[in-house]
């Protein structure tokens, strides 16, 4: 009887790790809120052929909005709300130099002086895009706790520690509609989750996919605004 | 087993070697910046302009050593494809040259030069982004050799860190966020310098058969 509960153990110990590593890796270890604004809760008009651009702010000194993140959002808008979303380097580059870092209007005042410029207006106009989707914020890591040790030698190498560490994502988007120049609607969303790193021998990480799960909230909700 | 046991203490040996050489290499970062940029939006100004890359411009590497780590980035290449990019777009008629002529048949002759690179990492700010830095010197002549106008524009870059992405690719995607800013700031601020601004009324009005304003 002992003999057969120390047989079994290793294998339910396994499978019970196993599970919890592979239920933390989901979404357990993170949390999403995401707040809305619209300025008519009817959805945006958007004719056949018009398109969206969604584009990142990186005029501030100490983050960037990462462009991978700004990629996925026009995926998630695409797939959720089946609009054309026009790439932002192609967007830059098509319209360099009026939509670099320093050189974007902040407001829509100045995106409307921007309009007024025959040239500008043509190669935009020329594209079709009807919206555009100015994103700002990051992901950090907010808080890190513990350590992992890794050596290398000549008769090989290994890992050995805990570590743990925090991440916040907090990101908002604004939709202006360049056709009336108006503000139509803005999403906010905050991402935290936690990730750790076990270390025996091999390190194994357990990451909460914080970023992600941002992505996944703001897509979704701005693909609402054109959905319905 | 005589001869396997020699055979293992050089596999050791070249372990160790190995491991060196990775731990060595990890502390140097050497960027060769290579990237393109795209034609400008911008109206071409009626003007025939002579653009002077000069050796030190062409092959302008910033290095540093800082803290035992060294980090060297190339841009000169990558300088001369932006601003001729640039410059094409700009003017009617573009010519380059590798040395300043006393004079010559154009209306402008223009020379870029690179006053200070700077770059930052992650380790040095504890900011999780790779900065960089370029300030120009703009020196622009007249067709006859007759200095018009001087001026310094600043650009600068800067990427996010990214989870197993070298340095060095890092460093490379933010020089050349910086020399997009540069060519941004040079299309967008060249006709707002005074003199040049002067300069392209006084032409404008000769161009129109207009008397020339005074200053």
């Amino acid at each position: 009887m002992t003999q057969g509960l120390l047989a079994r153990f290793p294998r339910s110990f396994m499978l019970c790790t196993i599970s919890f590593l592979l239920g933390t890796m989901g979404a357990g270890c993170t949390t999403t809120t995401v707040d809305e604004y619209r300025e008519d809760s009817k959805r945006l008009d958007l004719k056949n052929g018009e398109a969206i651009v969604v584009l990142g702010r990186r005029h501030a000194a100490q983050y960037e909005t990462e462009p991978d993140f700004i990629e996925c959002i026009g995926d998630k808008i695409g797939s959720a709300a089946r609009v054309d979303v026009v790439a932002e380097p192609e967007f830059m580059d098509a319209t360099y130099p009026w939509f670099e870092p320093r050189t974007a209007p902040l407001g829509l005042k100045r995106m409307g002086k921007m309009l007024r410029e025959p040239m500008i207006a043509e190669r935009i106009r020329g594209r079709h895009i009807r919206y555009m989707i100015w994103v700002d914020g990051s992901t950090e890591t907010t808080d890190r706790e513990g350590s992992v040790s890794c050596a290398i030698g000549p008769g090989g190498g290994g890992c050995f520690g805990f570590a743990t560490w925090e991440k916040e994502a907090v990101y908002e988007a604004v939709i202006w509609d360049l056709s009336t120049l108006l503000e139509q609607g803005r999403v906010k969303v905050k991402a935290k989750g936690s990730s750790y790193m076990v270390a025996v021998g091999l390190p194994v990480p357990i990451i909460a996919q914080v970023q992600g799960q941002a992505c996944e909230g703001i897509g979704n909700q701005l693909g609402t605004f054109f959905a319905g | 087993m005589n001869a396997v046991v020699p055979r293992l203490r050089q596999l050791s040996l070249l372990r160790l070697l190995l491991s060196a050489a990775l731990l060595a290499g990890g502390c140097a970062t050497h960027v060769e910046v290579n990237g393109s940029f795209p034609e400008p939006l911008s109206q071409r100004l009626p003007v025939t302009a002579l653009v002077v890359f000069d050796e030190a411009f062409r092959s302008h590497r910033f290095e540093n050593a800082d803290d035992g780590r060294e980090v060297s980035v190339a841009v000169g290449q990558t300088q001369v494809d932006l601003f001729t990019a640039v410059l094409n777009g700009m003017f009617e008629h573009v010519t380059f040259a590798d040395t300043l002529p006393d004079s010559a048949e154009v209306d402008l002759m223009i020379m870029p030069v690179v006053d200070e690179v700077q770059i930052s990492m992650p380790y040095q700010t504890k900011l999780k982004v790779y900065e960089v830095w370029v300030r120009y010197n703009l020196r622009v002549f007249e067709g006859s050799g007759e200095p018009l106008a001087d001026w310094i524009m600043s650009a600068y870059g800067k990427t996010p860190t990214r989870f197993l992405k070298s340095s060095g690719d890092a460093l490379n995607q933010a020089a050349l966020v910086a020399m997009r800013d540069a060519g941004a700031h040079f299309i967008i601020g060249f006709s707002r310098v005074p003199e040049i601004r002067f300069w392209l009324d006084g032409r404008a009005t000769v161009a129109a058969g207009l008397p020339e304003m005074e200053p």
